[in-house]
C-alpha cells in the first residue's frame, strides 16, 4: 500500500486546551494517520475530547501544539475537500428539503448545472423523492438525517468527517442508515472518519477503529476490523469475528 | 367557531350593559363617564369630524411606523455587523432608548411644527427602539449549531447573513414589530395632544375643553378600533415567520 505514504488524514502530537476559569485539556498528543479511501471510527467515552479532534480535523476550532495535515497541507480552516456531518442535522427549518438538499452546494459555489443532477440522484438514492416540497419539520428524525447526509454528500467531498451522524436516532432507524451508509460509501469510497458511541456502528462500518482515552483524549488503542466488504447486517453478524471485535472493544471501552 | 363568536359577543355584550347601566346605578356624574349609548350617540353625530380625523391619525402612524420599521431594522444590522457601531451607536441608543418619550414629543413640535411631520416624528420616536432591539437580538440569536454548519460549509459573509442571520431573525423582529405597532399609534395620539390642528387626539382635546365627555369617549373608542386593527394586520402579516423555536 503505497498510498500509506501519503495519508489522506495526518494527526501528528495536537494539543488542544479550553482557555478559561478552568482551564482544561481536551487533548494530549494525539496522533492517527487515515489512507485514502479508509474507513475509520473513533470510539471514545463522553467528553474524551473526539468531537474536538474532529472539529480540528474540519478547520472548525483552532489547536496549539503539532500538526494536522489533509491531502499533505496543513488545516487552515474549512476545505473544500472536505464535508462534515454533524449530529444535528443542520435543516434550516425556513427553506424546503430540496432547497436544503441544494443549499451545500450553494455555500460551496459548486455550479447549479453540475450540483442538481448529483443532488437529483442522492434525492432518490436517499428516499427523499417526494419530500422535496416539504419542510424539515414535517419529516422524522431519520429522514432529516439522510438529508443532511444528502446534502453533504452533493459536494462531492473526497473526506467525509461525521461526528455522530446517527446519535440522535433510535436504534432502528440508525441501524438501517448504517446499511444505507455502507451502500453509499462502497459505491464512491470517500476517505471517513466517524466519530460514535455505538461499538456496534464502529464495527460494522470501519476497516480500523481508534479508541480513545478519558480527559485529556489520547489514542490509546487501534483495532483493525478484519471483515470482507460488502458488508451485510444478515451476513456480517453471523461471522464469528464481529462477535469477538465487540467484546475486544467493549472490553477496551470498559463495558465489561 | 360559531360558539368562539358567540362568547367574544356575550363578553363585549355584557361589558357594555355593564357599563350603560352601571354608571345609573352608581350614579356616576354624566361629564365624568356618560353611559355608553351616550357615547355611541355621540360618535355617531360627530360621525363625519371622527372618519376625516382618524383618516389623518392613520397616514401618520403608518407613515411614522414604516419610517421607524425601515430605520430601526437598517440600524440594527448597522449595529450587527459592525464592532465600530456597537462599541459607539449601541450604547447611545441604550442611553436614548430610556429616556421618556413622551418628553421628547413637546420638542417634536418645537422642530417640525403643528402639522404632519412633528406627528410622523413623534410616532417614529415611540415605535424605533423596539425594532432596533429586536433586529438586534435576532441577529446574534442564530442557534450555535447552524453557524457551525455554515462556518464548515465555507459560506460567504453574504450567505452567512442574507441566508442564516436573516431568515433565523425573522421571528424576534416580528416580536418587535408587534411591539411598535400600538407605541406608533400613542406617538401619533401624543403628538396631537401637544399641538395639532387635526386627528383623533386633537379632536379629543377639543371634546374635553367643550365639556362633550361623551364625545371624548368616542374618540377613545375609535382611537383602540384602530389601534387593535393595525396590530390584527401586523399579526397577520407576521404569520408569515412560521418557523419560531424549530431546530434540528
Amino acid at each position: 500500500m503505497s498510498e500509506q505514504n501519503k495519508p489522506a488524514i495526518a494527526v501528528k502530537n495536537v494539543l488542544k486546551t479550553f482557555a478559561g476559569k478552568h482551564e482544561v485539556k481536551a487533548l494530549e498528543a494525539v496522533d492517527l494517520t487515515i489512507a485514502p479511501h479508509e474507513f475509520v471510527s473513533i470510539l471514545g467515552p463522553s467528553g474524551c475530547g473526539k468531537s474536538t479532534l474532529l472539529r480540528i480535523v474540519a478547520g472548525l476550532t483552532p489547536y496549539e501544539g503539532g500538526e494536522v495535515l489533509v491531502n499533505q497541507k496543513r488545516v487552515a480552516g474549512p476545505s473544500p475537500e472536505i464535508g462534515v456531518v454533524f449530529q444535528s442535522s443542520n435543516m434550516l427549518p425556513w427553506l424546503t428539503v430540496g432547497q436544503n438538499l441544494a443549499l451545500g452546494a450553494k455555500l460551496r459555489k459548486i455550479p447549479e448545472d453540475q450540483a442538481a443532477p448529483k443532488i437529483a440522484q442522492l434525492t432518490e438514492m436517499l428516499g427523499l423523492k417526494g419530500f422535496e416540497n416539504n419542510h424539515p419539520h414535517q419529516l422524522s428524525g431519520g429522514m432529516r438525517q439522510r438529508a443532511a447526509i444528502g446534502q453533504i454528500l452533493a459536494l462531492d467531498p473526497q473526506i467525509l468527517l461525521m461526528d455522530e451522524p446517527f446519535g440522535a436516532l433510535d436504534a432502528l432507524t440508525r441501524d438501517k442508515l448504517n446499511v444505507e451508509l455502507l451502500r453509499i460509501w462502497q459505491e464512491q469510497r470517500q476517505t471517513v472518519l466517524l466519530v460514535t458511541h455505538s461499538i456496534a456502528e464502529a464495527v460494522f462500518l470501519s476497516d480500523r477503529v481508534l479508541v480513545m482515552s478519558g480527559r485529556p483524549g489520547r489514542v490509546v488503542r487501534e483495532v483493525t476490523i478484519d471483515l470482507p466488504r460488502p458488508r451485510m447486517p444478515e451476513t456480517i453478524k453471523q461471522d464469528p469475528r464481529y462477535g469477538e471485535y465487540i467484546s475486544e472493544l467493549s472490553k477496551l471501552m470498559g463495558v465489561y | 367557531m360559531a360558539k368562539r363568536w358567540l362568547e367574544a359577543i356575550a363578553f363585549w355584550g355584557l361589558l357594555a350593559l355593564l357599563w350603560e347601566f352601571g354608571v345609573g346605578w352608581l350614579g356616576v356624574r354624566r361629564y365624568l363617564l356618560p353611559p355608553f349609548s351616550d357615547v355611541l350617540i355621540a360618535g355617531w353625530n360627530a360621525r363625519e369630524p371622527l372618519l376625516s380625523n382618524t383618516w389623518v391619525t392613520t397616514v401618520e402612524v403608518l407613515v411614522g411606523f414604516v419610517a421607524a420599521v425601515v430605520g430601526g431594522v437598517l440600524l440594527g444590522v448597522l449595529i450587527h455587523i459592525s464592532a465600530f457601531a456597537r462599541r459607539t451607536l449601541y450604547p447611545l441608543i441604550t442611553a436614548l432608548q430610556s429616556m421618556p418619550k413622551i418628553a421628547l414629543a413637546p420638542l417634536m413640535i418645537v422642530w417640525f411644527g403643528y402639522g404632519f411631520a412633528s406627528k410622523v416624528a413623534a410616532t417614529f420616536l415611540f415605535a424605533f427602539f423596539p425594532i432596533v432591539i429586536a433586529t438586534l437580538g435576532g441577529m446574534q440569536n442564530v442557534a450555535i449549531n447552524l453557524d457551525e454548519h455554515f462556518r464548515a460549509l465555507g459560506a460567504s459573509r453574504w450567505d452567512f447573513f442574507w441566508r442564516l442571520q436573516v431568515p433565523a431573525a425573522l421571528p424576534a423582529f416580528v416580536d418587535g414589530v408587534k411591539v411598535a405597532m400600538p407605541l406608533a399609534v400613542i406617538g401619533a395620539i401624543v403628538g396631537e395632544f401637544i399641538g395639532a390642528e387635526e386627528g383623533l387626539g386633537h379632536l379629543m382635546t377639543m371634546a374635553t375643553a367643550n365639556g362633550q365627555t361623551d364625545l371624548m369617549f368616542a374618540a377613545i373608542l375609535v382611537i383602540t378600533a384602530l389601534a387593535v386593527a393595525l396590530y390584527a394586520v401586523v399579526e397577520r402579516l407576521a404569520r408569515a415567520v412560521w418557523w419560531r423555536g424549530i431546530s434540528f
